[in-house]
């Protein structure tokens, strides 16, 4: 299997093997028809295999691009912070008396962040570890602009939300209904299937249109989680219909839009630049 | 006197230890199933002792003692109070009563007992029988000292064990009808439910449109060819795969929608949605999905009184 990883974009490219008809004499393997795929998650040719006799397995790879929309990390700048200090001399800052929270944002990378009084923070709307770092090194950086004593500490990615598009549509009362033990599919209460898994530890929710969207601890957990799904949905797969499609289409046109605008911004600093100015303020 | 014989802490019949006992509770004997021999007497007779009658307007109660054990309490709901009077007997040289009921209930029964009141009211407003009821209780009975569900409220587990009761016992009501008879949101009662059963490690059945037929078309004043034929349109629907992702209720409504509309019975769809609890945009949607098969989902020998043609659209 391989990866193709690019900032936030992981291809995860998934070979899939064929068997014979059992036949023994010729096998046809034929890949299951994606109908008309314009996105480049897909790059399948159409695949008519004829073999004499034994089986094997060369298949163009079906591509499935797994997006992170959002990282969540936290640190603590080890000191103790008045927030109403902050609140009054900060700039994009919101201090919520009710849950003694100050609201930080930044607009590049843009991020949201939690700041206690205790000095913990929380960081979420990063699309990448890498980024979630230089957010989070950022807010330290403007809380020591405002006089207090702060250190960059335990700094660890909390959370990690990515989602993906399989290219065919689910099943997913069958699918439910075969791993009772790991999914819980309560349609009254959510349309979509949760699947958690150990090892690694993730929480899967599958869809009916055939995306998933996954939690779990880190990126590499949440591209493994994918793989040891993806065969496990496949058996329950099924053709997308024409309406499917066409909505299908709609999604991922609206989902690059928002994609390229963060493109434009990782351009302007190449990441080792980032890295060494905000070394240099802290 | 009979002889009795002790094996260990029980009591058996000398000649056979093994023999089960037949218990004679009008005589109060043990009577063993091999010989015969009288073994126990003086057995406590543990039936009630005077009938009661449903007609009968006394208003006092000659029984001596209270009503049936709640096993589920522990035995602890034995109480023998003392009647509050106001004479002067009663109150001592200061001014204060002298006899005191100690309730020797423990917060975690009285919080047990507010909670089976609280699921027997529900299952009064929905007209929900004994056995449901019973089995509610003991799933919260399970539940209740569990460390899953610790900070939830007593009436949100209440409403969440009546409704795994309701599914388990093969009726299950939706959310929004438990919802309707109970003070907690669906999402707090979906929580909890979904704590439970992680914590009593059942698993609970699929629900399916069928299940709820023929209760949604009573409640419409439907006759039974329209139920019918509305649980045929909505099995058929799901086996074809025609109406992806959609709450088998909204399959249901959207069903009994078609049916009904068919025949000289028609309903709406806001009415349809009163009754199931779905928004009727919902019906709509799972019916535009399901009118093009039309042809395919009626069964066979239904008596159309609009033909399909004339369905309408939306």
């Amino acid at each position: 299997m391989e990866v193709v990883c690019g900032n936030r974009f992981l291809s995860n490219n998934y070979t899939e093997s064929a068997s014979s008809c059992g036949d023994g004499k010729k096998a046809v393997i034929e890949e299951p028809q994606m109908g008309e795929q314009g996105q480049e998650a897909s790059n399948m040719e159409e695949n008519k295999v004829v073999k004499d006799e034994i089986p094997v397995e060369i298949e163009p790879e079906p591509v499935v691009d797994i997006i992170i929309n959002n990282v969540v990390s936290s640190f603590s700048v080890c000191s103790h912070l008045d927030l109403h200090h902050l609140a009054l001399n900060g700039q994009n800052v919101e201090l919520r008396r009710e849950n003694g929270v100050l609201t930080m944002k930044l607009r590049r990378p843009p991020t949201t962040a939690s700041i206690w009084s205790s000095g913990k923070v929380t960081c979420t709307g990063s699309t990448s570890e890498y980024q979630a770092r230089i957010a989070g090194r950022r807010i330290a950086r403007c809380i020591q602009k405002m006089d207090y004593n702060v250190k960059f500490k335990n700094f660890r990615i909390v959370n990690v939300l990515g989602t993906c598009s399989l290219p065919f549509a689910i099943k997913i009362t069958p699918f439910s209904q075969k791993f009772r033990s790991a999914a819980s599919y309560e349609p009254e209460l959510h349309p979509g299937v949760t699947y958690r898994i150990e090892y690694p530890k993730a929480t899967l929710k599958i869809f009916s249109t055939g995306s998933i969207t996954v939690t779990a601890p880190s990126i590499d957990n949440v591209q493994s989680a994918i793989e040891h799904i993806y065969p496990l949905v496949q058996e329950f797969g099924k053709q997308r219909t024409e309406e499917e499609m066409v909505e299908f289409r709609r999604n991922q046109a609206r989902k690059h839009a928002g994609v390229t605008a963060i493109e434009e911004f990782e351009e302007e600093f190449s990441e080792s630049e980032l890295e060494d100015y905000i070394l240099d303020q802290i | 006197m009979a002889s009795t014989a002790k094996y260990g802490d029980t009591v058996c019949c000398p000649y056979h230890p093994e023999a089960y006992l037949i218990e004679d509770y009008r005589a109060g004997d043990q009577i063993c199933s091999d010989c015969g021999l009288v073994v126990g007497d003086r057995v406590i007779d543990v039936c009630s002792e005077w009938r009661t009658f449903s007609n009968e307007k006394t208003s006092t109660n000659p029984s001596r003692v209270g009503g049936p054990q709640n096993p589920l309490l522990n035995g602890s709901d034995l109480s023998t109070i003392i009647e509050v009077e106001n004479e002067a007997s009663s109150f001592n040289t200061y001014g204060g009563s002298k006899y005191h009921n100690h309730r020797s209930m423990t917060s975690s029964e009285q919080t047990l007992i507010h909670a089976f009141r609280e699921i027997s009211n529900m299952a009064d407003k929905i007209n929900l029988p004994k056995t449901i009821v019973d089995r509610a209780n003991a799933y919260y009975k399970q539940v209740h000292d569990g460390k899953y569900l610790k900070r939830r409220s007593y009436e949100a587990i209440a409403s969440a064990s009546l409704y795994i009761a309701c599914r388990k016992e093969g009726v299950p009501r939706t959310f929004k009808e438990i919802c309707a008879v109970s003070r907690v949101s669906k999402k707090e009662i979906g929580r909890c439910f979904r704590l439970i059963v992680k914590a009593s490690d059942t698993q609970v059945n699929f629900i399916s449109s069928k299940d709820f037929m023929s209760r949604f078309c009573s409640n419409l004043n439907l006759p039974t060819s329209v139920e019918r034929a509305a649980t045929n349109i909505a099995m058929k629907a799901v086996n074809l795969d025609i109406v992806p992702g959609r709450s088998p209720i909204s399959i249901a409504a959207a069903a009994i929608y078609m049916a009904s509309q068919a025949t000289n019975d028609k309903r709406t769809q806001k009415e349809i949605g009163d009754i199931t609890g779905v928004a009727d945009v919902t019906i709509k949607q799972s019916y535009k999905l399901m009118y093009p098969h039309a042809k395919i989902l009626f069964p066979n020998d239904f008596k159309f009184s609009v033909s399909i043609e004339q369905l309408p659209q939306f």
